[in-house]
């Protein structure tokens, strides 16, 4: 244990310092990530308004708490692992992971959270700014957010493990940006990011609640905004517990056969 | 929790095959298993290309055919041949990264592929063309990095870190980023950073490529000594002739993934050299010598000639028989020529 | 006729790198297929509780995807991989070859990159714009054609040119390539009318990133909403643009040449 937090230290200092080299290009990139939110949240208050007041049980108001607690979420949850693997493997840099007497998961485990407390500096403000333009209806108890941080720490790992196993893809493809893709599109939809979940068509719905989607970004949401039964989250916190432990033991089997495909002579 | 070499009497040392060998590479038995992969294969053209769309061709490469070795404690050996020979394959194949489809690899008693925690505890793998050390941050985070993952205890750290200091002269580069470092510069910390843990054994591939004359020479000292000091079995890959010289007195020549030659330096030139280089001083200028033998230089009064290895002493006893000779020499031709003596085979 | 042949060229060398990895075009077939997917149904998700938004009805906005991929599939063919292989150029220092090449250095290195399999991009925005527009009973007059036709070429130069003056500030800066990106996260929020957005971000999407007057201004011309106003300051915009570009790209020229003598 005293190895791992000393090993997770030094990772994520490096990862800090390395990752402070490329601030203005990490603002420039959150620009999309900002922006999206923004955008759904002007289209549907609009609908809102043409609609004379709400859509669902949406009023502009509950749109705009929706969307910033959602670009929140989104932002301590999303991982670019998919994208690194594919450089990595093809680039050979995996190499320099294999020789070390330690699972590469946790050097990237420890950069994301680097880079989540390096980019807090933007995203915080941010949120403040938007809070005073939009003027959300969001109120702030203190068990909800207790519960809230819970549901965003569990989605974190449990997005995590889920884009590293797929980040795996790369051993045997060299260009799974098409699987990336797909994988993107799925989660505009089913992690309510388009529109929240209850304003989309039945299947649709169906589909959210089964995959893990809704569970690393619009679950944490819905519980903050306090939108959510009791027995809602508590089916929510088991949705995660599965996902999370789906991702696990699909990180162990893809790892594995990754390597090995990896190192077959000649790949 | 540093992670100290460990003396062949420590437990660990049981694991190995035999207590003479430090590292066994048998990976191919019989040459129809021999480890291959297919490479896609592809003509010039437009018309090529969009055929290639639809279809594909490839061809079997065999990387190692019939390379076998085993290397004892302490030793350090060099690896030669042209590109694409096998010399990185096999070093990878060692340190894990590949693994054989056949028979049997064992580095200090383990088998490199299953990559155990002991035995990355106990290797390191330099590559001349490739970085482990992050670009954008100063080397001594770099460094601090690698101290975590390896365990290494501040006191056995800073100890380690001293003496590298002390031969590669690292202090006024560990507080820059990678990429404000030279070639040359980068190379001796990405070795350092390779030695922090002080591993038994030491792959190296093209540890001196692209540096100039000098900054060779440092890392060439800087190994032989870490070899002797650690005894730490290296293995060595280049194209420079004088690492091999100055470093390995055992040589490993490998063509087209097949062994060629194994052994003494000196046995391969022996071998594969037929011709010794006979130098002359004589009492008087411009002699005609073609008569002894081919010659190579004739400057003033000195001489430089070439004769078959089986001539020499005769044309030796000749030349002081016959001429006024101040002085006389034999020597080997460079290693250069031998190497490709052996590769015109 | 020079320009012309470069040009023809250039493609054929794009066609036959994409060539060299076969899988590019089904990978580009399938993300153009699946992003005109997720907009068709992201469409149809916001239509689903509504008739009109922002007074455009579900049609317009689908003429206005259409532009949107058209444009977004130019700016990916060409203008993106040519300005980054610009910074890129300039800062390994390969840009001196430009340079040497007996032709105008700005075009060759406007056209030096083609991404040609993102002309799927632009056929199926094509095909989408002329869908939406027969599904409309082809309702448009010459008059606004030609409006359309007009004001998509100013806006194509607008954004060309907002391009190239990014890229140029390489001359001064060297590591600043992603400052192109900023550029692309602004660029989806134009497949949406910019007038359903809050001032502030209308008026960054029109004047400090032009987006409008690429997307939301031929959407609107053949929609019938385009006003005078726009057109002449599409076309006014486009003027100013293109010329203080080309002066911009000369004084970097200076810049690069001075600093590497």
């Amino acid at each position: 244990m005293k190895y791992y937090t000393a090993t997770y230290w030094a990772f994520f200092k490096t990862s800090l310092l390395e990752q402070f080299q490329y601030r203005a290009a990490m603002a420039i990139w959150m620009i999309g990530r900002i922006l999206e939110p923004i955008i759904y949240l002007t289209v549907w208050t609009t609908v809102a308004q043409t609609r004379g007041g709400s859509v669902g049980s949406y009023s502009p108001a509950d749109f705009a708490a929706y969307y910033i607690v959602l670009m929140l979420v989104n932002q301590f949850t999303f991982s670019w692992i998919m994208h690194t693997y594919d450089f990595r493997i093809r680039q050979g840099e995996l190499s320099n992971f294999l020789l070390k007497p330690i699972h590469p998961i946790h050097a990237d485990i420890a950069e994301n959270i680097a880079y989540k407390v390096m980019t807090a500096v933007i995203i915080f403000p941010t949120a403040i700014l938007l809070f005073f333009l939009f003027e959300p209806n969001l109120a702030f108890h203190i068990q909800t957010f207790a519960v809230f941080l819970l549901a965003l720490g569990l989605a974190f790992i449990m997005r995590f493990f889920i884009e590293w196993t797929l980040a795996l893809i790369a051993f045997w493809t060299t260009r799974n940006e098409a699987i990336n893709q797909m994988y993107f599109t799925l989660g505009l939809f089913l992690s309510g990011r388009i529109a929240p979940i209850d304003l989309l068509p039945d299947a649709i719905q169906t589909l959210a609640n089964a995959l893990p989607f809704r569970w690393a970004v619009a679950f944490p949401v819905e519980l903050m905004l306090g939108r959510l039964s009791q027995e809602q989250i508590l089916n929510g916190f088991t949705m995660q517990a599965l996902w999370l432990l789906a991702g696990f033991l699909l990180i162990q089997l893809t790892w594995r056969l990754g390597v090995k495909k990896y190192s077959a002579v000649g790949s | 929790m540093g992670h100290p070499i460990l003396p062949p009497s420590t437990p660990h040392s049981q694991k190995l095959t035999s207590p003479q060998t430090h590292i066994t590479f048998r990976p191919c038995p019989t040459p129809p298993t021999s480890p291959s992969y297919e490479v896609p294969q592809r003509e010039p053209g437009l018309g090529a290309a969009i055929k290639s769309l639809v279809s594909r061709t490839t061809r079997d490469v065999e990387a190692v055919k019939n390379i076998t070795f085993d290397v004892a404690p302490g030793e350090i050996v060099g690896f030669l041949g042209p590109n694409g020979a096998g010399k990185t394959t096999t070093l990878k194949m060692l340190s894990g990264l590949l693994h054989p489809t056949a028979g049997e690899i064992s580095v200090i008693g383990h088998t490199p592929y299953a990559r155990h925690k002991d035995f990355l505890n106990r290797i390191t793998l330099v590559m001349g063309q490739r970085n482990q050390l992050m670009w954008d941050i100063p080397v001594a985070d770099s460094f601090e990095r690698n101290r975590a993952i390896y365990r290494i205890s501040h006191g056995e750290y800073n100890k380690t870190l001293d003496e590298l200091n002390a031969l590669l002269d690292l202090s006024d580069l560990l507080s820059k980023p990678v990429r404000n470092l030279s070639l040359g510069e980068r190379m001796k910390c990405e070795i350092a950073a390779a030695l922090l843990h002080r591993p038994q054994v030491l792959f190296l591939d093209e540890p001196t490529i692209g540096l100039d004359v000098t900054m060779q020479r440092r890392i060439r000292a800087f190994l032989g000594e870490y070899n002797r000091r650690h005894s730490a079995t290296v293995l060595l890959t280049s194209h420079y002739m004088a690492d091999v010289e100055a470093l390995c007195k055992r040589v490993i020549i490998i063509h087209h993934g097949e062994l060629l030659f194994d052994g003494d330096l000196n046995t391969l030139i022996e071998r594969f050299s037929p011709h010794k280089t006979i130098v002359v001083d004589l009492e008087v200028e411009r002699a005609d010598l073609s008569a002894y033998g081919d010659v190579v230089t004739a400057e003033g009064n000195s001489v430089t000639l070439r004769v078959p290895k089986t001539k020499t002493a005769d044309v030796t006893g000749k030349l002081l028989a016959n001429l006024p000779v101040i002085d006389l020499t034999v020597e080997d031709p460079p290693i250069e020529e031998v190497i490709e003596q052996v590769f015109s085979n | 006729m020079y320009y012309l042949k470069l040009i023809w060229i250039f493609f054929r060398i794009g066609l036959l790198n994409e060539m060299a990895y076969r899988v590019n075009f089904y990978v580009q077939l399938l993300q153009s297929l699946l992003s005109l997917g997720t907009a068709i149904a992201g469409l149809a998700i916001v239509f689903s509780h509504t008739d009109t938004l922002g007074g455009w009805e579900a049609i317009d906005i689908l003429a206005l995807l259409g532009v949107f991929m058209f444009v977004g599939g130019v700016i990916g063919m060409v203008i993106s991989p040519s300005m980054s292989q610009l910074m890129d150029d300039v800062r390994l220092g390969i840009f001196d070859y430009t340079l040497t090449k007996p032709c105008d250095a700005q075009f060759l290195a406007s056209i030096s990159q083609i991404r040609l399999w993102r002309i799927i991009d632009i056929l199926l925005g094509a095909g989408v714009l002329i869908a939406a527009l027969i599904y409309r009973g082809l309702d448009i007059g010459p008059r606004e054609a030609l409006a359309f036709a007009f004001v998509l070429c100013t806006g194509g130069s607008i954004i060309y040119s907002f391009w190239l003056m990014l890229a140029t500030l390489t001359f001064w800066f060297l590591r600043i390539e992603n400052i192109l990106h900023i550029f692309q996260s602004m660029y989806e929020a134009g497949r949406w009318p910019i007038g359903i957005y809050p001032h502030w971000l209308r008026y960054i999407l029109t004047f400090l990133v032009p987006v409008a007057f690429a997307i939301t201004v031929p959407a609107e011309a053949l929609s019938g909403r385009l006003t005078p106003d726009s057109l002449i300051t599409s076309g006014l915009l486009c003027v100013f643009l293109v010329v203080i570009s080309r002066w911009f790209w000369k004084r970097g020229l200076k810049n690069y040449s001075g600093a590497s003598a």
